[in-house]
């Protein structure tokens, strides 16, 4: 390995995992932290420390400039940069190539194809992979009116720089289509400043559906598998499991060869994942997106594949082949990740901030927490509000689930509400069960989990 | 050693010396300094038992001590191990001057020219005290308070962290 020394430019859970990843490695650690993270548990792993600005994200995390900095003054050859905040901007990886660090992840370039949702909608094409029949870009409300009448209602209108379904609107009657245009507009403009939009055909019972590549800087790509993330809420993920329950192998096979042809294509370096939405009334699926970075449920391809993913990073990154065949990677059993929030669920998900008092996680085998929380940690204000990821292991989905819910019972936390009641109540669901998942699923149990959770303060009462 | 003073050349007396003649003209009452594994302890009084925090001289602000070594900034070969910081003691009576950025700190404007500011130096609050480097980019930094600089903590080319104290200041 040719990387000793790695600056870690992020926070929170994903920071501790990548410290771990280094630690197996024999690689040194230093993490960029804000004032409000100087403490944290990342800053307490890592062998040093360098606080980069003050809480808010856009004076710290967000300042690539500063985090090059960092890196260089302290010695690293190469910068992780995690999920969410820099990982997929193409400004840290290019400043990364000119100051002669490694960074761990896709280059400027890959990141720039695919993070306009339109350009990436072409490759997919080109590629020969499905996509939604839909528009390249809306210049107007009437533009979107043509569009939407050729490929009929419903539509979806989205964001060019999207994600995270901001400027995402469904619309079912042509009359709301020009107000929709003008919500989603300004929509995307304040949340990217960039405000084209473009329109796909809504899929009305959809699943999410997603493919873990890995490629090494020699143009070979592999998967790992598919995960099946149908489970959101306002198009946050919530639960992922893998593989996705009720594909047939041929299906599956074709979803992840789109993938990995898709990647091939661009010459695709280092770990991403293909997004696709899979129609469950006709059995298709289309292309949505490529993440160019790690991502939040990872450890469900692990789990399943026993690579540890963040490992294969670094080595791609350093310049080394990939070690496995395609045919080298044997998925086994199944595997879920339930993303533990600090948000109150019988309070419509309203977010918590302030001090764990408890925190007494499930331990066994087949059972894996990924977190930056323990007892006596404040929880601040200022980031998202994921406190943990529970993974669990079972030879069969119904063991993974039963499993799962067992650990969510033994989870006690104090201080702060939490979405494990939540999560408790979804695996118990007979539609959860039966794998009939849907992206509009939490949505759709949303009234009887409110009315059970009544039910039982009442009766505590 | 054992041999004494007999493994010492004539320049190293020399030096010994020199050091006698600066700290008899500072107001320090003991100096003391390791050199790998050669220490050397000079002073009036009682020998201190083990190694002091140097603290800022309690004289009048005037007199030039010199310049101040106990704060290291952090080295960029070897890694230093991060934990809790401990905070030096602070004098009563200043106020420290803290670093609005992180990035690279330098007391001068260029290589080979004075620095803004030394110890004993009169501030103003808008007076430059030092520059943080970030990406080439060079922010000059103000004082932000009217005092005399007392003691100066960031060494020259050195990373300093966003809230790291730079200068510490008597206002005036």
């Amino acid at each position: 390995m040719t990387i000793r020394r790695v600056l870690i430019a992020n926070r929170g859970e994903i920071a501790v995992r990548v410290i771990r990843a280094c630690q197996m490695l024999g690689i040194e650690t230093v993490i960029t932290t804000s004032e409000a993270d100087r403490e944290a548990l990342p800053a307490q792993l890592a062998d040093r420390t360098v606080c980069i600005g003050p809480a808010r994200s856009t004076d710290s995390y967000l300042n690539y400039r500063a985090i090059v900095t960092a890196a260089r003054a302290t010695g690293c050859d190469a910068v992780h940069p995690g999920y969410g905040f820099l990982s997929e901007k193409p400004e840290l990886a290019d400043a990364c190539a000119s100051e002669g660090l490694i960074f761990i992840g896709p280059t400027g370039d890959h990141m720039r194809k695919m993070g306009n949702k339109i350009a990436a909608r072409v490759l997919a094409r080109e590629a020969g992979v499905p996509i939604l029949p839909g528009s390249e870009k809306i210049a107007s409300a009437a533009d979107a009116a043509e569009v939407a009448q050729r490929i009929g209602y419903p539509v979806m209108m989205k964001a060019a720089a999207g994600g995270g379904g901001r400027g995402m609107k469904v619309i079912y009657d042509p009359g709301k289509l020009p107000a929709a245009f003008a919500a989603a507009s300004a929509e995307a403009n304040a949340a990217f400043g960039d405000p084209t939009l473009y329109l796909e055909r809504f899929i009305a019972n959809a699943r999410h559906i997603e493919v873990q590549v890995l490629g090494d800087k020699f143009g070979r790509v592999i998967h790992l598998g598919e995960r099946d993330c149908s489970l959101q809420r306002r198009h946050q993920k919530v639960v992922e499991e893998a593989p996705a329950p009720g594909i047939t192998p041929a299906l599956r096979q074709e979803i992840c060869n789109a993938a990995v042809g898709l990647a091939r294509n661009i010459a695709y370096e280092n770990a991403g994942t293909c997004e696709f939405i899979f129609d469950e009334d006709a059995q298709t699926f289309y292309f949505l997106e490529m993440n160019t970075r790690i991502q939040v449920e990872h450890p469900v391809s692990e789990t399943l594949t026993g690579i540890d993913l963040v490992q294969e990073q670094f080595r791609i990154a350093a310049g080394e082949p990939l070690r496995f065949q395609q045919s080298d990677i044997v998925f086994r059993g199944h595997a879920i990740e339930c993303r533990i929030n600090a948000e109150s669920p019988e309070q419509g998900f309203r977010p918590n901030a302030g001090l764990i008092e408890t925190w007494a996680p499930p331990l066994g085998p087949n059972i894996r927490l990924d977190t930056h929380c323990y007892p006596g940690y404040t929880v601040p204000v200022f980031y998202d509000s994921m406190l943990a990821k529970l993974i669990v292991y079972g030879s069969s989905r119904s063991e993974a689930i039963a499993r799962m819910r067992r650990a969510l019972e033994l989870f006690a936390i104090r201080g702060l509400g939490t979405t494990i009641p939540f999560l408790h109540f979804m695996m118990g669901r007979a539609e959860f069960r039966d794998g009939k998942v849907s992206t509009h699923l939490i949505e759709d149990v949303m009234s009887d989990f409110l009315a059970e959770s009544a039910t039982a303060r009442n009766a505590a009462r | 050693m054992n041999d004494g003073l007999s493994a010492l050349k004539e320049e190293d007396i020399q030096r010994l010396v020199r050091l006698v003649e600066s700290l008899d003209s500072s107001t320090f009452d003991y100096l003391q300094l390791q050199v790998g594994d050669v220490k050397v302890t000079i002073g009036k009084g009682a020998v201190p038992l083990s190694a002091p925090v140097i603290a800022a001289p309690e004289a009048p602000a005037y007199t030039p001590p010199p310049r101040p070594a106990s704060v290291a900034a952090p080295p960029t070969a070897q890694i230093a191990p991060s934990g809790k910081r401990t905070a030096a003691p602070v004098p009563t009576g200043t106020i420290e001057i803290k670093s609005q950025i992180m990035g690279m700190y330098y007391s001068q404007p260029e290589p080979g020219s004075p620095p803004f500011v030394s110890v004993g130096a009169e501030v103003k609050e808008d007076t430059t005290v030092c520059l943080i480097e970030v990406m080439k980019t060079f922010n000059a930094m103000a004082a932000g308070v009217k005092g005399v600089i007392t003691q100066i903590c960031a060494e020259n080319a050195q990373l300093v962290e966003y809230g790291q104290v730079l200068f510490r200041v008597r206002p005036l």
